[in-house]
């Protein structure tokens, strides 16, 4: 079996969330089939900036194929082009100079896929918004398999994209909430689909001790792992954490890993450590007492799931469907909506040590079952299995025409995306369909 | 201190958060949302714009200059080089026309014209600059008027704070008087406890005791004389054989907790006044036959004398602690008493209701 990852950027370096996910899939999937990456020479995905030579190489023994991009990103137009869409009634013709202007435009990789799909079994597309993915996908329909790692963001109201959901062979979720909300915005129920996610290469012998003694950490603490940045909900947390600190009830340290992109506030009992290799990111999770994951938009939370495979409690945010549908299916983690709820819940775990211990281990449990490296590479197997028996593909919807392109009757992204369902997706939210979140509450959120 | 009652060995998330929601809902008091303080904000609001409630009618003023601004509609300032000939009757038109040059013989126009078009271009920048300065005023009352509400919620939310923290510090209050009554019936039980160990059983070569003096009224009780209780706490050898008044029952018990909550009630002030027990509303009937009941009461009347609230309060701290619901087969009653009750003495320092 031959297949093909195509993602926006691809490297041992890179570690955004959709680009960690496609290198993970395809050194996974390279043991049972032969793998290649199709991705650009772009590292940086802001400005989509050629900096890698074009052609074939190999990273960690994945042959690695990458293109050229056409034009780098002008913020000022992709801004300009985004509120348009976002906000304002618009025309299709306007959402595709949109994904232009989102980038990485890079026809060469599409015109690539449209000659040499048909060598490959499947292809896998990575991030559904991206200009490779809805061109790539139409390119190769025939072939294409959606990991969208779809956020709750207007992007997803765009009418170009319930198409590109339609028209793939299948679609690999990362969670059952993405999957509610790409199913209520494209209609696709139809598409073979599973939710999937990723695993994670846990160490199983980490050391607490050793990064306790490295950086000088003493007492109990709690760890976020992550980029420190307003996006991330980082800003919330430190409002939070400083309530807390002033609980003389309260004992745990905050300590923070990751690129700082906010300033931190000084206190003796928030420390931040800077970027760590994953020896230190490990021990340090495995010597906290618990994870705090405040970020409002995740479509998996790989960090919590590493947390979850160290046994280690989660303390998310409430306000990310993701995140606390996967703290109640795993019944692994707690969930804050307010400082109130993030006090006492923080309380509870840090002092009620059987809460604490028990949450670990279900966490670890549901970890095993669901985001083992076995189990998610069983489950790509399976639907490539299915896949192959069944019948051929579907046609594509065809693509608009000159005046369907120039019609102005799209309404704004955000106001469709407040249509969709929101909240966490438990078996009990709805009778017929397990999984599903409730609907109607129109809680729109864009990211900020 | 979060404390769970997760009783099996599986949790269950919902529950916990459940559990620690209604939490926050006890510690808070009430539990308002946002949309419900904004609603007790709208209704503060009101209030403050009724001139009856509060005195000002600031936001009332507000609240007219609310309509949207309207430029007023400026009058034509053009004026042109063509202005002065200009007339809609078309041959008096051309005749100006065709005089024009004549004119021009006698003054220079254009320099009139000029100056009027400079002084109608400056009349339509002032009337513009007018309008704009209109414009941001109004949007900054506005922006005040938004402020006074903003504030007022605020200070509605503020209210809701100080009333949370007023019954915190009323729990916290109710919480210390406990702990405070607690402490003073087991410094009690400490005296007791030690009185105890001065009885010394009389030797049998020595004489018998003197009988017992009365003691006076008004002397301030001494740790000897609040000892007694305790020792008439346990019936005497004598007492029991003399056919002395024998410990009383439950039931006396409680008759005379309810006269001592009656006259707290207010009886104890008709002792005082009348020196006769008037049946005050509320207050139990009289008590029936019996020297216990008549000692009662004038222990009752004597303790009123020495400090009614001091006396209650602790006699229930020692009821309540050390007394015969937590030691059912101590009695409470004391031959001193009855037999202080007997002989027409007053029992005051020697009445429980003393320690």
């Amino acid at each position: 079996m031959k297949l093909a990852v195509v993602v926006q950027r691809y490297g041992q370096a890179i570690n955004g969330g959709a680009e960690l996910h496609a290198r993970y899939i395809a050194e996974h999937l390279a043991k049972h089939a032969q793998v290649e990456v199709l991705t650009t020479c772009a590292t940086d995905y802001v400005t989509w900036r050629n900096e890698l030579e074009p052609g074939v190489g190999a990273v960690n023994g994945v042959p690695v194929r990458r293109f050229k991009v056409k034009r780098e990103r002008d913020p000022r137009v992709f801004g300009r082009r985004s509120d348009r869409v976002f906000e304002h009634l618009h025309s299709l013709g306007d959402e595709l100079d949109w994904l232009e202007a989102e980038g990485p435009t890079s026809p060469a990789l599409v015109d690539y896929l449209g000659k040499h799909a048909g060598d490959y079994d499947f292809c896998l597309f990575f991030s559904y918004r991206y200009y490779h993915a809805y061109h790539g996908a139409r390119a190769g329909a025939s072939r294409a398999i959606l990991v969208p790692t779809a956020e709750r963001d207007a992007a997803i109201g765009l009418s170009i994209f319930p198409p590109l959901f339609r028209s793939v062979r299948a679609v690999m979720y990362n969670s059952p909430e993405e999957r509610a909300m790409i199913h209520a915005a494209s209609g696709n129920q139809d598409v073979p689909g599973v939710v999937v996610g990723i695993g994670s290469d846990v160490p199983h012998n980490p050391q607490p001790g050793r990064v306790r003694q490295k950086y000088n950490i003493r007492g109990p603490f709690a760890v976020y792992v992550g980029r420190i940045d307003q996006n991330k909900g980082c800003q919330e947390l430190f409002e939070f954490f400083k309530g807390y600190l002033r609980d003389p009830a309260g004992k745990l340290t905050l300590v923070l890993i990751g690129k700082e992109l906010l300033p931190i506030p000084e206190h003796p009992r928030i420390r931040h450590l800077g970027f760590v290799d994953d020896t230190d990111k490990f021990d340090a999770m495995a010597a906290a007492e618990l994870l705090l994951m405040p970020s409002y938009y995740e479509s998996l939370s790989m960090v919590a799931l590493e947390a979850w495979a160290l046994g280690k409690p989660v303390l998310a945010n409430g306000k990310c469907d993701v995140l606390k549908g996967q703290c109640i299916r795993s019944n692994a983690g707690l969930y804050y909506e307010s400082y109130a709820e993030f006090s006492e819940t923080l309380g509870a775990i840090e002092q009620n040590r059987w809460l604490s211990g028990t949450l670990g281990r279900n966490g670890r449990q549901f970890f095993r079952e669901q985001y083992d490296w076995p189990v998610i590479e069983r489950k790509y197997l399976d639907m490539f299995e299915r896949l192959k028996k069944e019948g051929p593909p579907k046609v594509l919807d065809p693509a608009p025409g000159w005046f369907d392109r120039r019609r102005q009757d799209l309404p704004a992204a955000e106001d469709v995306l407040a249509k969709l369902p929101a909240g966490p997706a438990t078996p009990k939210s709805t009778g017929s369909e397990p999984n599903a979140p409730s609907t109607g509450s129109g809680q729109g959120r864009r990211r900020a | 201190m979060p404390d769970f009652n997760v009783r099996s060995d599986s949790v269950n998330v919902e529950q916990i958060m459940e559990q620690i929601r209604a939490r926050i809902r006890e510690k808070r008091g009430v539990d308002y949302t946002e949309q419900q303080i904004r609603d007790l904000a709208a209704v503060k609001l009101e209030k403050f714009l009724d001139p009856n409630g509060v005195r000002s009618d600031l936001l009332e003023q507000f609240r007219r200059v609310q309509p949207a601004y309207e430029p007023p509609e400026l009058p034509n300032y053009e004026f042109e080089g063509s202005t002065l000939y200009e007339t809609h009757r078309g041959p008096l038109r051309f005749i100006r026309k065709l005089l024009n040059p004549l004119l021009k013989l006698f003054f220079n126009p254009n320099k009139l014209i000029q100056a009027l078009h400079i002084q109608a271009k400056l009349n339509m920048m002032f009337a513009e600059r007018e309008a704009r300065r209109e414009a941001a005023r109004r949007a900054t009352d506005q922006l005040t008027y938004e402020l006074i509400h903003n504030l007022v919620v605020e200070t509605t939310r503020l209210g809701i704070e100080v009333k949370n923290l007023k019954m915190r510090v009323e729990s916290v209050g109710s919480r210390l008087e406990f702990n405070e009554r607690r402490a003073r019936a087991l410094e009690s039980v400490v005296v007791y406890k030690s009185g105890e160990g001065d009885v010394v059983p009389p030797a049998p070569s020595r004489p018998p005791a003197p009988p017992p003096v009365a003691p006076r009224p008004q002397q301030p009780p001494s740790p000897v004389q609040t000892s007694q209780p305790s020792r008439a706490s346990q019936p005497s050898p004598a007492a029991i054989a003399g056919g002395g008044p024998s410990p009383e029952g439950p039931g006396q018990r409680s008759r005379r907790r309810r006269r001592r909550r009656g006259r707290r009630g207010g009886g104890s002030a008709a002792g005082i006044i009348g020196g006769q027990a008037v049946p005050q509303p509320g207050a139990p009937e009289a008590s029936g036959p019996g020297g216990h009941d008549a000692a009662d009461e004038r222990a009752g009347t004597d303790a009123v004398h020495e400090g009614p609230e001091t006396n209650a309060v602790v006699t229930e701290d020692l009821e309540q602690f050390s007394g015969p619901d937590v030691h059912p087969a101590e009695p409470v009653s004391r031959p001193a008493d009855a037999e202080n009750a007997d002989a027409g003495q007053s029992p005051a320092k020697t009445d429980p209701d003393t320690q």
